[in-house]
């Protein structure tokens, strides 16, 4: 295993980035990676109400809040979401911005899971980001695990 | 001119998108688009394929990256290499703009009053900009059946400022495409004018945008030129000035042969305006046909004209297509 990590988060956390490096130091045929996190959603629909008023007093033109205003129940349900990017030691090797909250994700130099670059698998110092874009729920946790499939020496 | 019927905001698997690139693809050329820009978000993955589908369907691919930061979404396009979205706080936007630009990439805001966080994480734009000159595009059409929707009449209408303001910038319309469903609602097409110079098509799409060659509908193709001192100009070109006693002379085309049978429109008189600083310069009826309408527009106090067409769609009265900006500027005096 090269990485095993978890992380607790909370509302707080929003619009940042959590950034995990790992260490290649072998050879490998490809990094296996499974990123999970929860809650996914929040499920009182008060908080989630509060939450979304705070969005149309801020983001919706005055004159068009009331009609918004009714209908907020179209913005449900509200979620969490962390996405991932990765870099090798020479830079980025793609990200994967989707709202699965369970990914099981891999690089190789032939292939790689959509969102990653496939290519050479570097030694050295990698790492993965965890970009937290929004956590409403009073706490989210996440698990980062990643490892390699050995390279065939046969 | 060649102006290339283009959907500059597209998702793949990718991203947060429900197809595959070739299936993207394909829809486009089915819808008569000629060309796309990827723009998945924070990668650019999905472009592997790229050259093989292109030849496939024929339809060109921009190479692009949607920034889907904490603070805006910012379409890129037409850049080969990745820049990094994550480094840029909310004050900094120049500084990625100009890594954009470095990397010959163009810079847009997409949906910028799309609701925000946490609704739509970071789609509402609330980078700050300090010198909107830096900014190549704004998408003011976002979305199906764009022009009636409010965050995009604010779009709209924020360009309008900038434009007031002095300010060279282009407006664009993007589906912000993520699937393959039918829809019942107008599709925007933005046009973009190619030039005659050296490059691939792609790169003359990128190349038109930059200079404002523009120009975006949900049905016929709307063109203009300015006419002064016996010499032309096209739209997202300048105009100077000699004598601010001038007339401009306005040439308006009207082309309904565009994409033929893949939109629809009741028959109708149409209105065409011709907008300025000042709000309308000018306007006339304008009727179903392909056509050409000539405007004598005073130059004093001109800086930017741009064509509208307004008439009824589905039953609303909104706006049907657009130009870009021509820009006028009154010549130096010692």
């Amino acid at each position: 295993m090269l990485l095993n990590v978890s992380g607790q988060l909370a509302p707080i956390d929003s619009k940042r980035h959590i950034t995990h490096q790992f260490r290649l130091d072998k050879p490998a045929a490809a990094i296996q990676i499974r990123f999970a996190y929860g809650p996914k959603l929040l499920e009182d629909d008060g908080q989630a109400k509060e939450l979304i008023m705070i969005s149309i007093g801020s983001y919706i033109a005055p004159e068009q809040q009331s009609p918004v205003r009714e209908g907020w129940r179209r913005y449900l349900p509200l979620k969490n979401l962390l996405t991932l990017s990765i870099d090798d030691p020479d830079g980025y090797r793609g990200a994967c911005h989707r709202h699965d909250a369970e990914q099981n994700l891999f690089l190789s130099e032939q292939e790689a899971s959509d969102g990653l670059l496939s290519g050479k698998l570097a030694l050295g110092e990698w790492s993965v980001t965890i970009s937290v874009h929004s956590v409403v729920t009073e706490h989210c946790s996440y698990e980062l695990s990643i490892w390699t499939e050995e390279a065939d020496t046969a | 001119m060649r102006w290339l019927a283009s959907e500059l905001h597209t998702h793949t698997f990718h991203s947060d998108g429900r197809q595959t690139l070739r299936k993207l693809a394909s829809g486009a050329a089915k819808l008569g688009f000629d060309c796309i820009a990827l723009t998945d978000h924070n990668t650019m993955s999905g472009l592997g394929d790229s050259e093989l589908i292109e030849r496939e369907t024929g339809v060109v691919i921009i190479p692009g990256m949607e920034w889907t930061t904490f603070y805006g979404h910012m379409v890129t396009i037409g850049l080969q290499d990745f820049v990094d979205w994550r480094k840029t706080g909310q004050s900094e936007i120049h500084e990625g703009i100009s890594m954009v630009h470095g990397r010959g990439g163009l810079a847009g805001m997409a949906h910028p009053f799309r609701i925000g966080s946490p609704v739509c994480t970071g789609c509402y734009w609330e980078y700050e900009i300090k010198d909107w000159n830096d900014l190549d595009y704004i998408e003011v059409w976002s979305g199906t059946f764009a022009s009636v929707k409010p965050e995009n009449r604010r779009a709209f209408a924020l360009w309008t400022d900038r434009l007031n303001a002095g300010i060279r910038i282009a407006a664009t319309s993007g589906r912000d495409w993520h699937e393959q469903a039918n829809t019942d609602e107008p599709l925007s097409v933005t046009y973009l004018g190619l030039d005659d110079e050296p490059g691939t098509i792609s790169q003359k799409a990128v190349r038109a945008l930059a200079q404002g060659r523009v120009s975006v509908t949900v049905g016929p193709l709307v063109t203009m030129e300015a006419e002064a001192a016996g010499a032309l100009y096209g739209i997202g070109e300048s105009v100077t000035v000699q004598n601010g006693a001038d007339l401009i002379q306005l040439h308006v085309k009207i082309d309904f042969s565009v994409r033929q049978t893949l939109w629809e429109l009741p028959k109708q008189d149409f209105t065409l305006k011709i907008t300025g600083i000042s709000g309308t310069l000018a306007q006339c009826a304008a009727g179903f046909a392909d056509q050409l309408y000539g405007f004598s527009i005073p130059a004093y106090g001109l800086i930017w004209a741009r064509a509208e067409l307004w008439g009824v769609v589905k039953g609303v009265r909104t706006m049907v297509a657009f130009t870009n900006a021509i820009y006028f500027e009154p010549v130096a005096t010692e």
